[in-house]
């Protein structure tokens, strides 16, 4: 049996509230079934909302005719691209997709009408009601299609089919590349990766009509750029609309901007006036995608023979699906992170962001650097083999000192790579080990081995928010009433991650309060501070900073009134937590007894704590979009994988994972740890398996069965390290721990595959079926040099 | 609430009357376990008006064992297939195969009568309906083409059942209740019929009441592998079963079977070429190949179909050596 | 709406309670769970039993509410995980997901944990292993299942634990 919960006792030393694991504070409900996720808001008097998705991938729309849908009886309201002409977007510069097509369809599955019945037989016979009508027009599936002189514009604004071109060229890479011993390049092809988080998109949208006030509850990890889309959408005053985010059930980015899910809930509703319950399929989830953009990474690298890279020279093309979203931020984020991990001073980027009739995809769990870090750190390895060097002297050749400041003005203020390579190399028996691997060490079934190694690292907050407002960037309220207890107010949407959790730990912390004191409550906009939202691991840093001045601002507040009670002054004020004392006194009072203090005359205490980041840190201004990328601090990351590869079937087997992160600190071990297992287990998603296909634009892996996510048989062992370099600005030096270690898993599976083999994969996925290929191509080619030996002997 | 199409279930308490209502029922299908038959009923492959669900007939639920061999009702979860001591010990191929279906959630619930009349499937067949809608459908269903190979007549989804080859190899006999409420008994071979497009042979009102798997194949060596990407969940890329008897190191009997390769579970012919001979390098090498040319599996998964050929001449070559020993 | 000829009454037992509803025949177990019963513990994560988040207990094994027919369930004894913590305390497996971390999002984990509460039913000692091949039907996106596996055997032995105690 649980023993009861003991409410706060008095005690003579503050309570440690990081560096300690701790369960979720919002677990209790997920594992009682008692959280509840937005399509889990079943109001008795809701109207069902469906969507009518285009059945082609580029046409212009003559006629969405939905006449006879209207008349059909039960049908309490439909839209079409007519009831909205505002575009909406998460970037300023790129709002121009409409929550329902408007003058043409742009890929398959796009919205364009949708209805709001009384049940879903309802909904579904008006669908099947609507008569849409329209001319095709030529369609494009991939980036090189879509460049194509001559190739129609899928957006008469975007010559070319594209959305964005970034160009640098830092220090003199030609002339380093010629000076170099060795340089190496190639071309690899990441296919498009989905989020699939468990909880497919949901919205359920209430119209006040008596009052002109809308809510909408929404699976987003950013409501108050929902808040912001619909107020701009439905052109309403911002201040009559409400957005809840309630239980979410994870987003990995797909919902890091605004989605039509919730835009068409809220037309519906307040074209029905009544309540609108939009909850989408898995197929349609995937169709929302907003996923990893297929991406061909080009990467030549110039080294010494020693290791050293002297220049970098890397081009990146996404396949940008058929609106902008936060593509513009992807393709700057693929060429500024090639820096920040290893020191070299000349590097040149092109990167290609492209419209293609495409699902748009979006910011996914390492936005942007994943694919161009697969290529890298593929390269190094490939190199470093050239070269006769182990894969760590490469990397360890290259580290960076902190702080330091890259060729892109890249702040970095802590770096523990060094630390977590050590880790690894130990561990995982790396030395030892390595000679008994490869194609001449078969075990006793046949089956090869091998181990690889690679390394990532991500930022801790865009520096630069996408919407610049001159606000902060985090602001935390807390308050405290005559009970004792601490009301934690922060808009930070907890998506699963723990941010809940950290925040409060980190506030708790401060005060010296064990966290039963606090109640955290987020994602309500009438009743919690504006957050940016859950994106780009800026939440503990950012958010935890502006929590501990929170909780900074509260306690000097106690401190005084303890002063005044104790007749004392405030600097002579020691903090226990449960118990302030003058220096010199032995009892003191106790938190309650402060708290009644503190009340005395003003009543309910409210404080604000703030964060906002530092100037130097927006990135650089050598090239046009250079902040982004910009950050206070970094996370690094390194992993060993081992593979044990069956050469019948060539399927591969993850053996062990040894990964360590650095995490400036960990204020929750248990929940860094959670976040870096699932970050390599979802790389090892993307590089085993995971990969979206298209036939003439429709989505045949839009489900869970053609779109494989790792089951838990094939999901290896993840032996994690923690390292702690204590950044100088985070929250009690933390960083970031939910990103960063997802792609040095990539690199680091491909790298052991390679090391088993004796041949090295190019392209991800690596498939069974391209393993094979791999494999035979190896056995013929030894078997035509081994005939041509033989004839050159006679 | 999920879009459903609207259809009136059946619950007959015997077989008997199963066959009747299928039969006397207008667009009526059989469901037992529900767990394909039941997202295709979601996604609009099938539109019944009728479902007769099996699941309430207790007499084809039962494993008995008589002198003739074993009596498998089709009404027996995957989980009671798999976990049965007498199957495991007598025909193992049959245990490994139910214990490769899906997840283990399905074989709770999913029958061994579902799984031989699994349908075939396509990745242009197995999508939501504004999914096929979009794409004109196709010649399994309402549509004109196919789109596996355009141009052709014939289907070529593939029949993607575990359970099946592991049966065949042990000459796996099957009772049809007809409509007329007539008991046949067949060689489960006969069930099948290789065309994607209508792969079963059975008559409208036919029900699948029983297998029977014969007490003279009992004991001998048998095992069933799948290739697939993920440990759980998927359906077979391609799988093979393989029943091996050895006599003074050579070959005195065997029988292999394949799935996923084709639109039928296949037995795999002139593999008795083997018997009389040891299993060496270049019996099992030709074993491989003859596998590998009687495989035909088309762009029916996401997964090479060249992949496919190749992995299941591999798995059936594996299979052979590991039960020669 | 159905036709009203396409109707079944279901008598069951939901979380120990018995029912008798009448349900359209086409009505699937999850949206009488959730929308009929008002249990939204159960979710719907996929289009059809791809991803395990509905998974209910039938009859004291694991089962796709998705794909099960409301009406087939007549006679049968269903459990939600609405019914694991029934007095007000978690039980072992919800301890264990709780406090290993087992449930990140939370959207699985009602589906793992009664695909795990069978298991464990049937298995109360479980290897590694057999903890694999039991949740292998259920789908976690955010975990890598590494803590999903730590807190089922947290649960196996704090059950061991309470066996021996009472025995004690």
């Amino acid at each position: 049996m649980n023993e009861m919960k003991k409410s706060p006792q008095p005690i003579d030393k503050p309570v440690k509230m990081i560096g300690v694991p701790m369960p979720l504070v919002d677990g209790p409900e997920k594992v009682s079934g008692k959280a509840d996720y937005t399509a889990d808001y079943i109001p008795h008097d809701h109207y069902v909302g469906r969507i009518f998705r285009s059945p082609v991938a580029h046409a212009e729309i003559v006629k969405v005719d939905v006449s006879k849908a209207l008349a059909l009886d039960g049908v309490y309201s439909v839209v079409t691209g007519d009831d909205c002409d505002e575009g909406f977007g998460v970037l300023p510069i790129a709002r121009y997709e409409y929550p329902l097509a408007r003058g043409k369809v742009r890929y398959r599955g796009e919205p364009v009408a949708a209805v709001a019945a009384r049940d879903v037989e309802t909904a579904q016979k008006a669908l099947d009601l609507i008569d849409f009508h329209y001319n095709e027009l030529p369609a494009y599936f991939t980036a090189a299609e879509a460049m194509e002189p001559g190739a129609a514009l899928i957006h008469e604004d975007r010559p070319g089919n594209l959305e964005r071109e970034v160009d640098y060229d830092l220090g003199e890479v030609d002339e380093n590349m010629v000076a170099a011993d060795l340089v190496m390049e190639r071309t690899y092809n990441c296919a498009e990766i989905c989020q699939v988080q468990t909880e497919p998109h949901a919205a359920v949208a209430e119209y006040d009509a008596e009052r002109g006030e809308m809510t909408v509850r929404a699976s987003t990890q950013v409501p108050f750029y929902v808040h912001l889309m619909l107020a701009k959408t439905l052109k309403m005053d911002q201040s009559r609309i409400r957005v809840i985010k309630p239980y979410i059930g994870g987003g990995f980015g797909c919902r890091t901007e605004c989605l039509n899910v919730e835009l068409i809930a809220a037309l519906l509703a307040r074209k029905a006036e009544g309540t609108v319950r939009l909850v989408v399929s898995r197929e349609e989830t995937f169709i929302t995608h907003r996923g990893r953009p297929e991406t061909d990474v080009r990467v030549k690298i110039g080294m010494k023979k020693d290791g050293t890279i002297l220049a970098v020279d890397c081009t990146a093309t996404q396949r940008g699906g058929a609106y902008g979203g936060y593509g513009i931020v992807t393709i700057l984020y693929a060429g500024s992170l090639i820096n920040g991990i290893y020191k070299f001073d000349h590097a040149r980027y092109k990167g290609l962001r492209v419209l293609t009739n495409t699902p748009p995809p979006g910011a996914m769990r390492g936005h942007g650097t994943v694919d161009v870090r697969y290529g890298f750190e593929s390269l190094l390895d490939e190199m470093a083999g050239e070269l006769g060097l182990d894969p760590f002297e490469v990397r360890r050749k290259n580290l960076l000192k902190a702080p330091t400041t890259t060729i892109n003005d890249l702040l970095i203020n802590s770096y523990g790579l060094g630390e977590c390579l050590d880790w690894i190399e130990k561990e995982s028996g790396w030395k030892k080990r390595l000679a008994k691997m490869g194609p001449k060490n078969r075990d006793k079934d046949g089956k090869l081995r091998g181990l690889g190694l690679g390394c990532a690292h991500y930022p801790c907050g865009a520096s630069k928010p996408v919407n610049w407002t001159g606000e902060p960037h985090a602001t935390v309220n807390l308050k405290l009433d005559w009970d004792g207890n601490i009301t934690l107010l922060t808009g930070a949407p907890e998506i699963g991650q723990g941010s809940s959790t950290v925040i409060t730990q980190c506030a708790a912390e401060t005060l010296g309060l064990d966290m039963s004191r606090f109640r955290v409550h987020t994602g309500d906009s009438k009743l919690v501070p504006k957050d940016n939202g859950a994106y780009s691991s800026r939440i503990t840093y950012m958010v935890g900073n502006a929590a501990i001045q929170a909780a900074e601002n509260l306690k000097n507040v106690l401190i005084e009134a303890a002063a005044r009670k104790l007749d004392a002054k405030p600097e002579d004020i020691e903090c226990l937590g449960e118990v302030y004392r003058a220096a010199s006194q032995d009892k003191g009072l106790s938190f309650q007894e402060v708290v009644m203090a503190a009340l005395e005359g003003t009543g309910t205490i409210t404080v604000k704590g703030n964060f906002d980041t530092l100037p130097e840190s927006h990135g650089t201004k050598k090239y046009r979009g250079g902040a982004v990328g910009g950050s206070m601090a970094y996370a690094y990351a390194a992993e060993v994988v081992e593979v044990c590869i069956d050469p019948d079937t060539a399927e591969v087997t993850v053996e062990r994972v040894w990964a360590a992160q650095d995490v400036g600190r960990a204020l929750n071990p248990l929940s860094v740890e959670g976040q870096i297992q699932g970050s390599v287990w979802m790389g090892m998603g993307q590089a085993f398996c995971e990969g979206t296909r298209f036939h003439n634009g429709l989505p045949i892996t839009g489900n869970m069965l053609d779109y494989r996510v790792p089951s838990i048989v094939e999901s290896p062992p993840i032996e994690t390290h923690i390292v702690e370099s204590v950044d100088p600005h985070g929250p009690f030096g933390a960083k970031e721990a939910g990103e960063t270690s997802l792609a040095a898993f990539i690199p680091a599976y491909v790298n052991a595959i390679a090391n088993a083999l004796g041949v090295r994969p190019i392209d991800l996925p690596v498939t069974p079926d391209r393993l094979m290929e791999l494999i035979e191509k190896q056995e013929t080619d030894a078997r035509v040099a081994a005939a041509q030996e033989e004839e050159e002997m006679a | 609430m999920e879009f459903m199409p609207d259809f009136k279930l059946h619950r007959p308490a015997t077989a008997a009357e199963a066959a009747k209502l299928r039969a006397d029922t207008e667009d009526a299908l059989f469901v037992a376990g529900g767990t394909d038959m039941l997202v295709n009923v979601r996604r609009g492959i099938e539109q019944p008006k009728a479902l007769i669900d099996v699941t309430a007939i207790d007499d084809i639920k039962s494993i008995a064992e008589d002198e003739d061999g074993l009596h498998i009702g089709a009404g027996v979860t995957l989980r009671d297939l798999a976990t049965n001591e007498l199957v495991q010990r007598d025909y193992p191929a049959v245990a490994q195969a139910a214990r490769a279906v899906a997840g283990p959630t399905h074989q709770d619930y999913g029958t061994v009568g579902g799984n031989l009349c699994l349908d075939t499937r396509c990745l242009f067949y197995n999508q939501s309906e504004w999914w096929r809608q979009s794409n004109d459908y196709c010649l399994k269903e309402r549509g004109e083409i196919c789109h596996v190979a355009p141009g052709g007549k014939r289907c070529f989804a593939a029949f993607s059942g575990d359970v099946a080859p592991a049966m065949l190899v042990y000459d796996a006999e099957i009772d049809i209740l007809g409509a007329n409420g007539e008991l046949r008994r067949q060689p489960l071979t006969e069930l099948y019929r290789n065309d994607g497009l209508n792969h079963l042979t059975l008559e409208p009102g036919d029900l699948v009441t029983a297998v029977h798997l014969p007490k003279s194949l009992a004991e001998q060596p048998s095992a069933y592998e799948k290739a697939r990407i993920r440990g759980s969940i998927d359906f077979p890329l391609a799988g093979a079963a393989v029943r091996l008897v050895m006599d003074g190191g050579k070959v005195a009997n065997i029988k292999i079977a394949l799935t996923g390769v084709n639109p039928y579970p296949q037995v795999v012919k002139g593999a008795d070429t083997a018997i009389g001979k040891p299993l060496d390098e270049d019996a099992l090498d030709a074993l491989r190949e003859n596998v590998r040319k009687q495989a035909k599996p088309m762009r029916t998964t996401t997964v090479a179909p060249w992949y496919r050929r190749r992995v299941v001449g591999a798995l059936a070559r594996r299979l052979t050596a590991q039960l020669a020993g | 709406m159905t036709d009203t000829d396409h109707r079944t009454i279901v008598s069951c037992s939901v979380n120990g309670r018995r029912r008798d509803d009448v349900v359209p025949d086409n009505m699937l177990l999850v949206d009488y769970l959730r929308e009929h019963i008002g249990l939204t513990g159960t979710k719907i994560g996929c289009d059809g039993g791809e991803c395990g988040c509905c998974t209910v207990l039938v009859d004291g094994r694991p089962r796709h509410a998705c794909l099960t027919l409301a009406a087939v369930c007549n006679g049968t004894d269903i459990e939600t995980i609405e019914a694991l913590d029934r007095s007000g305390r978690l039980n072992a497996l919800q301890r264990g997901f709780n406090e290993k971390l087992g449930a990140q999002c939370g959207f699985c984990t009602p589906g793992m944990i009664m695909a795990a509460e069978g298991l464990l039913r049937d298995n109360p000692d479980p290897t590694e292993d057999d903890i694999r091949q039991g949740l292998a039907a259920n789908i976690c996106r955010c975990t890598g299942y590494v803590k999903i596996i730590e807190a089922v055997q947290f649960a196996a032995a704090e059950l061991k634990n309470e066996k021996t105690g009472a025995a004690a």
